[in-house]
């Protein structure tokens, strides 16, 4: 992926480029909002990370509203210490795709991102899914493995289709939590995993290959690829 | 003074009756005269009249006699009567001169002068009879004390009146000022920072007294939001001391010893781990203030309860599961309120969650969602846990308290007075009761105008849009 950085605290930037370059993304990072402002309307990106505070007198969602009103559709996450719901809504409203809070973990930043450019190439949600020999057909909500039928509850059907639709990715508790149970707070418990290891026994117990992963400090991934991406 | 709001209170009512004083007297005195003249003028001509009939049947001299004979018997000032010739000389009565008044028939006022002595001004009768003249009168001497008596009686009146007025006012200033006093005495105290103060509320029913009470209130509210925010504080500081503390003797550890590569990652994972076991505390607190600064009740739509608890309680369910405990929901059909859709279901979450961390293995949980006959809508979470004991229960509302039954539990002690404050946000408070076993937790939230669902609303709580529930 290509992806522009708009960030004026340096510790936060250096950190935030060095974890993407380890990913495998080239990053272009402007530490004020003019200069953000140039990149972002001026070269081609596949994501855009968006500090909201910025120095100088244009801010982060300034330079969203400018972008969404010329008509550029990048996907944008917005990155701000402001945690307020009514901050959060004003973000999403000029025109943020995503919103996450300070201080965040990196792998949080990482599976947010990969998401959001997932979601910007399109989504079907009417073609069925398939990762290694599990398939999903979200119209007639069957899922198989192989030649054997699983039968899933309402919500663990939810669960795995997000799972699936963000295949090959890493998908964080606050991810799950937020898009399969419309949960926008901490519950602060491990329910999260139970629920997982409860799916992880229909659809991996009995295969040799598990194709449900726990990434370690990050979260879950459904992938047909060998071992766990790093 | 004078700005005093008593003071100019209590002349304004003196003026006033000063007006109606005067307005009552002027036409007394007014119908007071007219009764006098009007009297007078008639007994003049009576009076004129009879002298005439003398004339007319003893001539001049026998009239002459007459009055001679009268002015002798009568105390001197009172009747005033003359008898002259046509060039006006006197030829009888106790007139020395014709006074200044015409000699045609008619009713005058006559000035003072000569004749008897010392009267000024009198109300005379004048007849013609043949050449002569007759004046008949009285000087109004007589009638001057009583007029006085009407004067003075008015002016006294008037004195009394003003001073009276003066005096409540001062009065009323003083009373009045004493009460501002003692009330500006306790808000200066209250202003530097002695909060247990209160105004004064004498046993009296009056404006001061109603208003002192409901600052009282405020007083008592006031007092309790910064108590908190004490509370806040302080176990903030020793809810965050200690991660703090263990993060940074971690981090100096690393540096001191050097540890090997791996040992040193591990040391730093948990350092994050700290730091995480922080902000989630913080976001905590952050979502507490914002709850308890009432800026989220702009953002009520219309919930369904049942759904939010329908999702709850399946969000729990495995982890129940795991420990055999039955969790279950009794609630039927779609309950709407007005309400924070996000708060409400964390509050459902945290009450769960507290449930789940004390029941026992194979025990129970209920969480019911009932719409009550006078349309609130109860929300209750019982176990069959410990409980809480009635000395605990205030106590475990509070932020940060943890019982002694939750120590080595997870969480930072913020669950209940999370779920209390958005019973306040919605209305009511949390209630804690006694099961026998175990403890049950509600709130209600009052019957209020439901909105339509709003969908719309529904993203403007800013959830992406991969994120939004199906609209099934």
């Amino acid at each position: 992926m290509k992806i522009l950085l708009v960030e004026d605290n340096e510790r936060v930037s250096q950190f935030v480029i060095k974890g993407l370059q380890e990913a495998g993304h080239t990053t272009d990072h402007a530490a004020s909002g003019k200069d953000g402002m140039f990149l972002a309307a001026s070269e081609p990106y596949d994501v855009i990370v968006m500090d909201r505070m910025l120095p100088g007198e244009i801010d982060g969602l300034a330079i969203i509203e400018v972008l969404r009103k010329a008509g550029k559709r990048t996907p944008i996450l917005i990155l701000s210490a402001l945690s307020d719901v009514d901050d959060r809504i004003r973000g999403l409203r000029s025109g943020g795709d995503d919103y996450l809070t300070k201080p965040f973990a990196f792998g949080e930043l990482l599976a947010r991102l990969d998401a959001l450019h997932r979601r910007a190439q399109g989504v079907n949600h009417e073609t069925p899914l398939t990762v290694g020999n599990l398939h999903m057909d979200p119209m007639t909500r069957k899922v198989t493995r192989g030649d054997r039928q699983i039968a899933l509850q309402p919500r663990e059907f939810k669960l795995l289709e997000y799972l699936m639709r963000h295949a090959d990715q890493v998908v964080t508790r606050t991810m799950l939590l937020e898009n399969v149970w419309d949960y926008h707070f901490d519950p602060q418990t491990n329910v999260v995993d139970v629920h997982i290891s409860k799916l992880r026994q229909k659809i991996d117990a009995e295969f040799e290959r598990p194709l449900l992963r726990t990434v370690r400090n990050a979260g879950y991934m459904v992938t047909a690829a060998e071992g766990t991406r790093p | 003074m004078f700005r005093s709001s008593a003071v100019s209170l209590a002349l304004g009512y003196t003026l006033v009756g000063v007006v109606a004083l005067v307005l009552f007297a002027a036409p007394l005195w007014y119908a007071w005269q007219g009764i006098f003249g009007e009297g007078r003028a008639e007994i003049f001509q009576a009076d004129s009249q009879q002298l005439a009939d003398i004339f007319r049947r003893e001539g001049p001299e026998g009239l002459k006699n007459f009055i001679d004979a009268r002015v002798r018997m009568q105390i001197p000032g009172d009747r005033i009567l003359l008898l002259a010739d046509a060039s006006r000389h006197r030829v009888a009565g106790n007139l020395s001169a014709w006074p200044d008044v015409p000699t045609t028939p008619g009713n005058y006022v006559a000035r003072g002068g000569e004749g008897i002595e010392g009267f000024q001004t009198a109300l005379v009768h004048v007849a013609s009879l043949g050449r002569y003249s007759l004046l008949v009168g009285r000087d109004n001497r007589l009638l001057a004390p009583l007029e006085r008596r009407f004067w003075y009686c008015l002016a006294g009146a008037l004195t009394v009146l003003v001073i009276a007025g003066l005096l409540v006012g001062v009065i009323t200033r003083r009373a009045l000022m004493s009460r501002v006093e003692s009330i500006r005495q306790t808000v200066s105290a209250i202003i530097d920072g002695d909060l247990t103060h209160r105004l004064p509320t004498p046993l009296s029913d009056d404006e001061l007294n109603t208003l002192s009470l409901t600052i009282n209130r405020m007083l008592e509210q006031i007092e309790l939001l910064v108590h908190g925010v004490l509370n806040v504080s302080n176990a903030i500081a020793h809810d965050l001391r200690t991660p703090l503390a263990e993060l940074r003797s971690r981090l100096e550890e690393i540096s001191l010893i050097k540890p090997s590569r791996e040992a040193a990652f591990a040391e730093i994972d948990g350092a994050v781990a700290d730091v995480d076991r922080v902000i989630r505390i913080f976001d905590a607190l952050l979502r507490l203030a914002e709850i308890d600064a009432g800026v989220r009740r702009s953002g009520f739509v219309a919930v369904d309860v049942a759904d939010l608890a329908a999702t709850a309680v399946e969000f729990y369910a495995p982890a129940a599961e795991l420990r055999k405990i039955d969790l279950c929901l009794l609630c039927e059909g779609p309950v709407r309120v007005a309400g924070d859709p996000v708060l409400l279901a964390q509050a459902l979450s945290n009450l769960i969650d507290n449930s789940l961390k004390y029941a026992p293995d194979k025990g129970r949980i209920e969480v019911a969602v009932r719409r009550r006959p006078d349309g609130a809508v109860e929300i209750a979470v019982g176990d069959d846990g410990p409980g809480i004991s009635d000395a605990e229960k205030p106590k475990v509302v509070e932020r940060f308290y943890r019982g002694d039954g939750s120590r080595g539990t997870p969480g930072v002690g913020l669950g209940l007075s999370l779920v209390q404050a958005v019973a306040k946000l919605h209305g009511s408070s949390l209630q804690l009761s006694d099961r026998h076993p175990g403890l049950q937790a509600c709130f209600t939230i009052a019957a209020g105008p439901v909105a339509p669902p709003a969908p719309v609303a529904d993203s403007d709580r800013g959830m992406p849009a991969a994120g939004r529930r199906a609209m099934a």
